[in-house]
């Protein structure tokens, strides 16, 4: 186990090192660059270039890249023109909020749509089944930012039960209780689309089990049938609902930028959406390298969960 | 049956977990303590490193410069200078420093300090260049040399006369900072700064909020709050959503079509009018609008009260000319906007022979001091279709849409969509409008206007240190500029901002910053 | 195509679905032919105007401008972009995919890097960042949109092709000399069509969606052009003030991308094979029973089975896999039922238990009594308690009847807790005395083995062990044997017939293979097309069998150990138990046939060997 793990970390160094260049190089096509952002207004072509001089813009791009690399190498991500801070403080912070929403909204979506998929698969075909089926269509149909705003207007302005955005209260908050307090809504925001698909695969893949000829034979044990669909069935399907999680992680991560913007949390996708405006190109980079790193190891550690469950994959 | 009952229990404990963490009715904000909802992260709380006016609302707070503009003008009176001396020829400033006053960091401002802030920002071999970037250090591109004459007196050398030098002091990138923090801070001051200012920052928790609280040895009295919480909320729903909550105490930039939302008596609305002025710059080099009938025309086809009034909801007025009448010393009141009028314009279009010609124009969809610039760019679009030009709308994201325009419009677009705030009535026409600010010369006349006589004129009120005389020809300037039409001028920008009932004393500047001192927060 | 329509209008969701779309697409196709305002007219004065006032149906935008005419022009312009995203990803996806699974090695490797990097990268991001470099414009939007969806299409229908690159049929094709190109448009691509096809129309409203959502970001069409995305972007800054200007494009948005996700939904369904067959239903817990009437106990036994029918409905059509069986197990003995496959007597040895899969099975008459008792019908709670612990069943297949993913310690000691109240050590101590009994060495290694470690005698021992944990009163051994090798096949039929002496098990042995059953049963019952129809003591039925099907059946019967020829020897093939012939369903087939055998009820004779044959072996 430990060396296949390894033999993936390996494999995944030229994967973001591939993302990186890719990064660089649509960044570069990008028109307008980090000095006209700056200087708005005041964009001179005269100014513009002074200032890339002062940033080291002023280099040819493969020149650039290759000092960005070998900075990676001795921990450096460089700094950011438009925060005037070091990428990795930056990256690191805006990640950690990233981290805690996505990871929060995953964990609810992963736990709710395989939920509502045994249900639905359990009732296949009863009313339980079309309305799970039918509210996680429709789950799947709306806009984050457009239901981010609805929560928003209910709970936060008309009821008052939640705060409308970041992350904890400007003013003596900080503690656990008040983090969930701003984490509700967003994370509830976030993790609705993907429930509905996990949701719709595990009833999928639920079906598919609980024809299969060992049910039968726990059924003919006598094995209570909350157990044999909770137990033998599900263990089976999650089989193939866990590689489908990785992918979905990989959506929240991605999704959590449209939540971040309406619900102002300090994440990493807002970063980034704001750095590609602002072509701050290095900002950009960090980012988005982490978020990939991140993606790589959870599907990494997608594959070793998989291995663990099912022994005949088990290498 | 079996899972009905187990899923109804997590239902139920899910329910309770929610309303558990929703017990604690969202807080109001506590007295004493006011949170502004801004617009954005601050970049720097470097005043020499920052560019936009959001990161200024911080700064002003913080920081104070050898001048500033007296309450409720764009006139400059002192600051941490008590007086100063201008020399017969322009060029020479002498300032005279208030005594005992430390920055927050507990180190002596004095001429020395003064002398430091300056050669920061324009020598390239002072030791600490490397803190920045400048961005705006060509504010002071005409100081030759600074000098501190004694402790309490400093001198500024021009390379020639610039009389906007006192107006550009008073602009954040002349705040003064600690050297003493510099030093000890390097590339990390603008996230550790020290100022002279009635606030000191307490706490700067990335995108969540800059704290600052009260200086209580501020030279010019102790502000009245306790402490101001900065919180960006990039969205501008979400601001709304955060003020009708009461999660804000005040916010700026006010979304036009959201102003209805606070006419309870539980907000007050503030505007004031500033130096902004929203414009569409017109190709004079090619094309239809290289006629000034047309560009004539273009004044006279767009309905600018219904741009103002309906879709910038009343936040702005109808802009006559190139300055913005919150210049009052140097704005002239006899000028009066082109009125709407349809048929003028086709009159002028057939009379040039333009009927029917294809425009290109380039919208932007946002920016500083764009207001809701693809809404007006569709109702001005429509406007032109309805005197038989045939409108095509490109957007871009500003820094694209900076990137397409500053180059300027030769061959690309026929028109395009700016809007400028200054300090000074000589910066943007200076800027914008001489021959001599062609695009290719370094300027940011993207439209090709050339008129002699403006050139003329701008040089020489920038030459001129008496303020009447730059006065008068100013006001000669915006008379010849309008008739001319090298732009649609469309509206000037009325500064707004909301503030619930709990925040007392909270004015508007004209120079757009926040001066939070004086406000009172129950 | 007819059974697809039907089988997709069945689904209710799906066809509510269909309808909700075809409407907005007709909507959206006579567009220009209804009497609307000009979409792009603004009239800053009448902005906001609420839905219902006055000429304008929806109400007005920030401009003024009419919302129901944007709504339709809008919906008019999304579907064509969602429609043109889906086609130009998928038909860009499909051709990398196909590419990358036909011809494999580092071709695929390659190509497969590249799918991780871009599925690495934050998709919102990417597409902004596309659209950030080619410039705004619906048309770039689409383009964005439809690049970060190229490699889902390429991951999934990689899969599909390399599933095919593996088949026969390709193999063949290269024999008679096609290139790889001929291969790929003749045989790959037609393969992978439909495949494709399909994922385009689910994700249609994956792609509304994705360019209203980069619309929100400010990145779609040139105003004053109304497409959904911009819509709701432009109309964003007034959601609190003006909500309608929101939720209109909102509720069309909604409305597409769930309708185009139904009806997707429905169509993946109606072109599963499998769940045409009805084999995706879920079987339920126990067999749906639908019978008007109790038949009376026709004698004595330990397990008696009285005119039992089992019938599928799948669709229209109702399959009759049983037909009226009656048959008595006694005490300690083992009964053999013998027939071909598809002679229903699998589905009556489940019908005991109700674990014939339901839907698509119902029990629609009969009674099958345990020790008196009529477990037709019977509540769930009280099937289950006798399951295993008074009937226990063997299956064929211990590979796929053992789950894969527990030990077998585990699923030995499940069986023994679901009946008896014992701690886990106990139960585990039981399990490993279990594994004695039936004979497997190291019992104690062997029982932390995944059934997928062991040979297939060793998992049907297991399957054996699994089946006494109880002590039940009968075993039910559904062809035990029939996928063990011949060796392993005698001991395991030794261990059975131990077992039943010194444990007074009574077996019904299920078989196809006459040797089997003269080796280990005490009677045997011969089913052909759902009914019995010979029965009697093994020796006396081998020995003179009296239905001609039960001699052509014994004739061909192997010496041990020479393979399965077996049934292949009668001519015909049994009939379709959807369409039974009336009369003897082996009349078509025997030689000894006559008119009488064609129509009405063949009746049984005999009482200690039954026959239901008007013309039985033996007389003339």
């Amino acid at each position: 186990m430990g060396g296949y793990i390894l033999k993936r970390l390996v494999s995944a160094v030229p994967v973001l090192l591939g993302i990186s260049l890719i990064v660089f190089v649509i960044m570069a096509m990008i028109p307008g660059d980090p000095a006209t952002a700056i200087l708005g207004s005041y964009a001179t072509p005269e100014n513009v270039e002074r200032l890339n001089r002062y940033l080291g813009l002023d280099r040819p791009l493969w020149q650039q890249y290759l000092t960005w690399l070998g900075n990676l190498l001795q921990g450096d991500l460089g700094r950011s023109f438009a925060l005037n801070r070091p990428v990795l403080d930056e990256v690191l912070e805006r990640f950690s909020a990233t981290l805690i929403l996505a990871g929060t909204a995953f964990v609810l979506c992963a736990l709710a749509g395989i939920v509502a998929g045994v249900v639905s698969a359990a009732r296949q075909y009863g009313l339980a089944d079309k309305a799970i089926t039918f509210a996680v269509i429709l789950g799947i149909s709306v806009p984050s930012f457009f239901l981010g705003m609805m929560l928003i207007l209910l709970f936060a302005v008309q009821l008052r039960w939640f705060p409308v955005s970041g992350m904890y209260a400007v003013w003596g908050g900080g503690g656990p209780g008040d983090l969930l307090h701003h984490l509700a809504m967003p994370a509830l925001a976030l993790s609705l689309v993907a429930t509905g698909v996990i949701a719709r695969l595990t009833r999928g893949a639920m079906l598919e089990v609980l024809r299969q000829d060992f049910i039968r034979t726990a059924r003919a044990k006598g094995v209570p049938e909350r157990r044999v669909i909770w137990g033998h069935a599900l263990r089976v399907a999650m089989v193939s609902v866990i590689p489908v999680l990785g992918i979905q992680a990989g959506f929240v991560l991605s999704g959590a930028v449209y939540v971040e913007m309406v619900f102002q949390w300090p994440g990493v996708g807002r970063m980034l959406v704001e750095a590609i405006l602002k072509r701050d190109i290095l900002l950009v980079q960090g980012g988005v390298v982490f978020i990939a790193a991140c993606y790589v190891a959870f599907n990494i550690a997608v594959d070793v969960a998989q291995g663990l469950l099912d022994p005949r994959i088990r290498t | 049956m079996a899972f009905s009952s187990l899923t109804r229990r997590g239902f139920a404990a899910l329910t309770a977990a929610l309303l558990a963490t929703s017990l604690p009715v969202a807080a109001e904000t506590p007295p004493g303590v006011l949170v502004v909802g801004q617009i954005a992260e601050p970049q720097s709380l470097d005043p020499h490193a920052v560019t936009a006016v959001n990161d200024f609302r911080i700064l002003m707070n913080v920081y104070d410069g050898l001048v500033r503009y007296a309450p409720g003008t764009l006139e400059v009176e002192p600051a941490l200078a008590t007086g100063w001396e201008i020399s017969e020829d322009g060029r020479t400033y002498t300032f005279t420093l208030r005594e005992a006053v430390r920055f927050h960091d507990g180190s002596r401002f004095d001429a020395d300090a003064v002398v430091f802030n300056f050669e920061r920002m324009l020598k390239e071999d002072h030791p600490y260049h490397h803190t920045g970037p400048f961005p705006l250090s060509f504010f002071f591109g005409a100081v030759q040399s600074v000098e501190a004459v004694d402790a309490g007196t400093v001198r500024f050398t021009l390379n020639e006369p610039y009389a906007p030098f006192l107006s550009n002091l008073a602009y954040p990138t002349g705040l003064i900072v600690s050297p003493a923090a510099v030093m000890q801070h390097g590339a990390d001051y603008g996230r550790n700064p020290s100022g002279t200012g009635p606030f000191r920052l307490a706490e700067w928790k990335a995108n969540e909020s800059v704290v600052v609280t009260r200086n209580e040895d501020y030279w010019d009295g102790t502000a009245a709050t306790e402490a101001v919480v900065f919180r960006p909320i990039s969205d501008a729903n979400t601001r709304v959503a955060e003020m009708l909550s009461g999660g804000i105490d005040l916010m700026v930039e006010v979304p036009p079509v959201a102003l209805s939302q606070f006419a309870a008596p539980a907000f007050r609305i503030v505007e004031q009018a500033g130096p902004h002025v929203w414009f569409l710059i017109l190709n004079a080099k090619e094309g239809p609008f290289a006629d000034k009938r047309v560009r004539q025309a273009a004044n006279y086809a767009i309905n600018k009260e219904a741009l103002v009034n309906d879709v910038l909801e009343g936040t702005a007025t109808v802009a006559a000319g190139p300055t913005p009448p919150a210049f009052s010393w140097a704005y002239d009141d006899g000028l009066k906007p082109y009125p709407h009028d349809p048929d003028r314009a086709r009159a002028l279009i057939a009379e040039a022979g333009a009927e029917g010609a294809e425009l290109t124009f380039y919208v932007t969809e946002g920016g500083s001091g764009m207001l809701d610039p693809v809404a007006m760019g569709t109702a001005i679009q429509a406007d032109l279709a309805a005197v038989g030009f045939d409108v095509k709308i490109e957007t871009y994201e500003w820094n694209t849409f900076l990137g397409q325009v500053n180059p300027g419009l030769e061959g690309k677009a026929d028109m395009a969509e700016m809007a400028w705030m200054t300090n000074d009535p000589d910066t943007l026409p200076f800027l914008a409008l001489r021959t001599e600010a062609w695009p290719d010369k370094g300027g940011f006349n993207s439209g090709y206007y050339s008129n002699p006589q403006v050139d003329a004129l701008l040089e020489a009120a920038r030459a001129s240190t008496d303020q009447a005389e730059r006065a008068r020809l100013y006001r000669e300037m915006q008379a010849i500029v309008q008739d001319d039409a090298p732009w649609v001028f469309v509206a000037n920008w009325k500064q707004n901002a909301v503030a619930s009932d709990r925040v007392e004393g909270f004015t508007l500047e004209p120079s757009f910053f926040l001066l939070l001192k004086s406000v009172v927060k129950n | 195509m007819r059974l697809f329509l039907r089988l997709l209008l069945r689904n209710r969701l799906a066809g509510f679905g269909a309808v909700v779309l075809a409407a907005i697409v007709v909507l959206a196709l006579v567009t220009p032919l209804l009497p609307l305002h000009p979409p792009n007219a603004t009239n800053t004065a009448d902005r906001f105007l609420r839905p219902l006032s006055g000429a304008h149906l929806l109400g007005t935008d920030h401009l003024g401008r009419d919302l129901l005419s944007r709504l339709l022009w809008g919906t008019r312009l999304s579907l064509a972009v969602g429609f043109a995203a889906a086609v130009t990803a998928g038909l860009a996806g499909a051709a990398i995919g196909v590419v990358a699974g036909f011809f494999g090695g580092r071709t695929d490797n390659l190509t497969m890097r590249g799918i991780d990097m871009l599925m690495a990268f934050p998709y919102i991001l990417l597409a902004l960042a596309i659209v950030a470099v080619l410039g705004p414009g619906l048309m770039n939007a689409l383009i964005a949109v439809a690049v970060v969806n190229i490699p889902f299409f390429a991951r999934n229908i990689r899969g599909v092709t390399v599933g095919i690159a593996h088949r026969e049929f390709i193999d063949a094709a290269r024999l008679s000399g096609l290139g790889n190109a001929g291969i790929l448009w003749s045989e790959v691509v037609p393969n992978v069509v439909p495949v494709v096809v399909i994922a385009m129309s689910t994700t249609i409203g994956w792609m509304i969606l994705e360019t209203a959502g980069l619309s929100f970001l400010g990145l779609g069409s040139q105003p004053p052009q109304a497409d959904l995305g911009s819509m709701l972007g432009e109309a964003r800054a007034a959601l609190i003030t003006a909500p309608h200007t929101s939720v209109v494009p909102g509720v069309m948005i909604l409305l597409i991308v769930m309708s185009v996700n139904l009806l997707g939904d429905g169509i993946r369904d109606a072109l599963d094979p499998r769940l045409r067959s009805g084999a995706l239903a879920r079987p339920m817990a126990a067999t749906r029973v639908a019978r008007r009437s109790v038949p009376p106990p026709s004698g004595e036994g330990l397990l008696r089975l009285d005119g039992l029918e089992t019938q599928f409905h799948v669709g229209s059509r109702i399959f009759r896999a049983v037909n009226g069986v009656s048959l008595a197990l006694n005490p300690g003995e083992c009964l053999g039922l013998i027939g071909e496959s598809g002679s229903g007597k699998s589905v009556t040895a489940m019908s005991v238990m109700g674990l014939v899969a339901s839907p698509p099975g119902v029990i629609t008459a009969g009674a099958v009594r345990l020790q008196g008792r009529d477990l037709i019908g019977a509540p769930y709670e009280v099937l289950r308690g006798l399951r295993g612990s008074k009937v226990a069943y063997v299956f064929q297949d211990p590979l796929s009847t053992l789950h894969p993913l527990y030990r077998i310690g585990d699923q030995l000691a499940e069986a023994i807790r679901a009946h008896a109240p014992v701690g886990r050590a106990e139960a585990r101590a039981r399990a490993l005395r279990l594994l004695h009994d039936v004979r497997i060495p190291n019992p104690g290694d062997r029982a932390d083995a995944f059934p997928h470690e062991l040979s297939g005698g060793m998992r049907q021992r297991v399957g054996i062990a699994m089946a006494l944990a109880n002590d039940p009163d009968i075993i039910i051994a559904d062809e035990p044997t029939t996928a063990l090798d011949v060796t392993v096949q005698a001991q395991v039929l030794a261990l059975l017939d131990d077992l039943r002496g010194s444990r007074g098990l009574a077996i019904l042995f299920i078989t196809h293979d006459f040797g089997v059953v003269s080796q280990l049963c005490d009677r045997v019952a011969v089913m052909y097309a759902g009914q019995v129809v010979e029965e009697g003591p093994t020796a006396e039925v081998l020995a003179a069998p009296a239905h001609p099907y039960t001699r052509r059946l014994i004739a061909c019967v192997p010496e041990l150990g020479a393979g399965r020829r077996a049934l292949a020897a009668i001519p015909g093939l049994p009939p379709a138990v959807d369409d039974l012939p009336p009369g003897c369903a082996f009349a078509p087939r025997c030689d000894r046939a006559t008119d009488a055998c064609q129509s009405g009820e063949v009746a049984v004779s005999g009482s200690l060997h039954k026959v239901r044959c008007h013309h039985p072996e033996g007389r003339p």
